[in-house]
């Protein structure tokens, strides 16, 4: 699940603090993190708007899939992400628990 | 009807003329327009308030079912009730989008602007199904928010004020529970309020004064257009959402809303249906339970159809004086015709479990499992849910690509979707299985011989949809890999009353294939079996016009184990898969005049051995005969290119494949 390379661009990136952005994939089930950022271009982003994943949003991992897809809840809702759609989604910590 | 696709395909499920009840000058008859997201309970909430009261037909132009219904008031009036597609955005990437957004800006053919709209949102989802409706509720129509299994909501201890979340979007709100029928007749008082606003000097409106008067003040339309819509504004797409996001978190803030707790039913099924080891043993048990269903359960219901054709023919025979009218309508239309209608009791089974899958949620789940491989192969997500559909009929999965962003894993998707095996494949391979395969348990009572065949064709045919995908991604449409969201839904019951009507609408449409394109070819085929005469009397079956026809093409498919009357079947089937069974039956009908009940098996037995069942098993599993997928292609891709390509090389494939089969056993 940990991509180097997905490591790698996240060090170099200005800003925020890497330490404390990091992408879904890498965030434990059921813990609540909040969107910060899309890293996706333009023309894929709509499905995930559409559904309410937009930044400011909480997400918070569920499961997995048998084949390792990510099962997230959002606002009551739950989606199944592609997990290269979920390596896409930059979040933040800290967030309390809405349940 | 003005639609290209010809007349008699799955997705013109009726047409303007079969109703009646409704009238085609409606200026006087309110329109009221049901709207919601997918999965919200609307289609239900549309079965409980309209019953059977409703028909189905085309918006011209387009291949997307208009559902209208009558609603019948308290008070004896009526008001047409419009389902609309449902909503999971105005982007009008689909047919169905666009639709949704002419209706609501009235704009669509065939249907004037509603006058009120019923908003069909889940309570236990209310922030993202808000923020798919947001911006219809702008448009300022009288508008009913209906808060749908809001028990639920209050159950699994989530909260909300539905007077003030009314007030903030302007809107009226009441919570019902579609599928009980708690709450309707709330939606059936909101309609008849809209009623009497609309013609306050009727006579009828005057035991509703006080709530006509209360929406006699209502808004002007603020606007006719849907604001706040990615194709409308020049703002980045993020932003236009975002902006949705806030006027639904500030209305649910003020209307003290706290979201429903997780669902312990979703939790502890989901826990087994996605499990890592349970979930593909589930979705690999509920596949081979549907098959084995479709063999045995449709047993008794299929020797009860048999009985009233064989009954009816011979009591027809009986009757009628002998003449050349008496001999098409028994050995011609009865023979073919009543060989296919057999079938009904399976495709209704079929649809039955694909209606209680989809209906209960677990189709999502199976979509979610079976995502990986599409990902493999190189098609997106989205291309999943056309090409299941297209289990069903290939032309509305053809035309459900247009969901798919990419342009060439469109075209992968819409090239490939005809190999799903379609529910006209089903009486074809029901026939040949059961003529040729002995049945004997294989797994005990769960599996037998002949479903765990069935089960293979169908294998067989999703294998082939899967390679040819791969092929091309690779060769003709290469491509990037793109991502993958999909919702899933919470587990419910599904409604009883759903089911029943949904299999009332697939009868529907599989009569009126039996009574237009197979009375049609049993028609024809009987004329061409009766000429040359010999003596005044109609030619031994070999020397006839059909069998001379036959003998030409047998050249080309005696090396597949085929004679000329299955070659006859082949040709015919090309208007539609299911034909065959039809023009076989009518070719022996007329070849056993003396026997009236329909031996089909028996008489396939004479002219095949089973090297030649299974090749002719899958040339079925493999050749596109299906014109209206043809001409949907040629609509879809505009132009000849890629339908002739896909005719070809399934044509080619199914040839070799059936060459091959035939050699092996």
């Amino acid at each position: 699940m940990e991509d180097p390379h997905t490591r790698t661009l996240l060090r170099e990136l200005p800003e925020p603090a890497p330490e404390t952005e990091l992408r879904l994939l890498d965030v434990p089930l059921r813990e609540v993190v909040e969107l910060v950022r899309i890293d996706l271009p333009s023309d894929e982003l709509e499905p995930l708007l559409e559904r309410g994943i937009l930044p400011g949003c909480l997400l918070c991992p569920l499961r997995y899939s048998p084949s390792g897809d990510p099962i997230v809840r959002v606002d009551g809702s739950l989606l199944a992400l592609r997990r290269e759609t979920a390596g896409c989604l930059c979040v933040r910590r800290g967030v309390l628990p809405v349940h | 009807m003005s639609t290209p696709v010809p007349a008699g395909i799955e997705p013109v499920a009726g047409d303007a003329s079969n109703g009646g009840y409704i009238p085609e000058d409606p200026d006087d008859q309110l329109l009221v327009a049901l709207i919601g997201p997918p999965n919200s309970g609307k289609t239900t909430l549309f079965n409980k308030l309209t019953g059977l009261r409703q028909k189905v037909a085309n918006y011209p132009g387009v291949t997307v079912e208009k559902h209208l219904g009558i609603v019948r008031l308290p008070d004896g009036r009526d008001v047409r009730l419009v389902d609309l597609p449902g909503v999971s955005g105005f982007s009008a990437r689909s047919a169905d989008e666009r639709i949704t957004r002419d209706v609501l800006e009235g704009r669509a053919a065939g249907l004037e602007a509603p006058d009120a709209m019923v908003l069909v949102v889940d309570a236990t989802r209310l922030e993202t199904q808000l923020l798919l409706v947001e911006p219809i509720m702008e448009l300022g129509l009288p508008t009913l928010l209906v808060l749908n299994v809001a028990d639920e909501l209050e159950a699994r201890n989530g909260r909300l004020n539905d007077q003030v979340l009314g007030e903030q979007f302007g809107v009226e709100v009441t919570r019902t529970n579609a599928r009980s029928g708690r709450g309707v007749d709330a939606v059936r008082e909101f309609i008849a309020s809209v009623a009497d606003a609309e013609h306050p000097d009727g006579s009828e409106a005057s035991s509703r004064d006080s709530s006509g008067a209360a929406r006699s003040d209502r808004r002007e339309p603020r606007s006719r257009e849907l604001r706040n819509v990615s194709h409308r504004s020049s703002l980045p797409l993020i932003d236009v959402f975002a902006t949705r996001r806030r006027i639904v978190q500030g209305a649910v803030a003020a209307a003290d809303y706290s979201p429903a707790g997780p669902s312990r039913l979703t939790e502890r099924l989901d826990s087994i249906f996605l499990h890592r080891v349970m979930g593909p043993v589930c979705f690999v048990v509920l596949a081979v339970l549907v098959f084995q269903a479709i063999f045995t359960w449709a047993v008794p219901l299929m020797d009860g159809v048999e009985l009233v054709v064989a009954g009816s023919g011979e009591w027809l025979a009986a009757n009628l004086p002998a003449s050349w009218f008496r001999d098409l309508l028994i050995d011609g239309v009865w023979a073919g015709v009543g060989s296919v209608l057999v079938f009904l009791p399976q495709i209704l089974i079929l649809f039955l479990f694909l209606g209680i899958l989809e209906d209960s949620g677990y189709m999502a789940r199976a979509a979610v499992i079976a995502d990986r491989m599409m990902y493999r192969v190189g098609l997106q997500g989205r291309a999943f849910l056309p090409l299941l559909s297209a289990y069903a009929c290939a032309v509305p999965a053809i035309l459900s690509a247009r969901t798919v962003a990419d342009d060439r894993d469109r075209l992968a998707t819409m090239f490939v979707a005809p190999f799903m095996t379609c529910s006209a494949r089903l009486p074809v391979y029901a026939l040949l299985i059961a003529a040729f395969i002995p049945e004997k348990p294989i797994l005990g009572p769960l599996l037998g011989t002949r479903a765990a065949t069935l089960l293979g064709l169908y294998l067989l045919g999703a294998v082939a949809a899967v390679s040819t995908a791969f092929l091309l991604k690779r060769t003709l449409l290469r491509g990037k890999r793109s991502g993958f969201v999909m919702e899933l839904p919470p587990y419910r019951i599904p409604s009883l009353r759903t089911l029943g009507l949904r299999l009332v609408d697939r009868s529907r449409i599989f009569l009126r294939r039996v009574g237009r394109i197979i009375l049609a070819v049993a028609i024809v085929l009987w004329i061409l079996l009766q000429f040359p005469r010999v003596g005044g009397e109609p030619p031994p079956i070999d020397d006839s016009a059909l069998g001379r026809t036959g003998q030409l093409i047998e050249p080309a498919i005696a090396p597949l184990g085929f004679n000329w009357k299955i070659g006859v079947g082949l040709v015919s089937s090309l208007a539609a898969r299911e034909v065959i069974v039809g023009t076989l039956g009518t070719i022996y009908g007329v070849e056993d005049t003396d026997e009236t009940s329909i031996q089909l098996q028996a008489a396939l037995k004479r002219d095949l051995d089973l090297g030649g069942a299974v090749a002719l098993l899958v040339f079925f599993v493999f050749a596109l005969q299906c014109m209206s997928t043809v001409a949907v292609m040629r609509r879809e891709t505009a132009g000849w290119r890629w339908p002739a390509l896909q005719f070809s090389y399934m044509l080619a494939l199914a040839w070799v494949g059936a060459f091959i089969a035939n050699r092996l056993i």
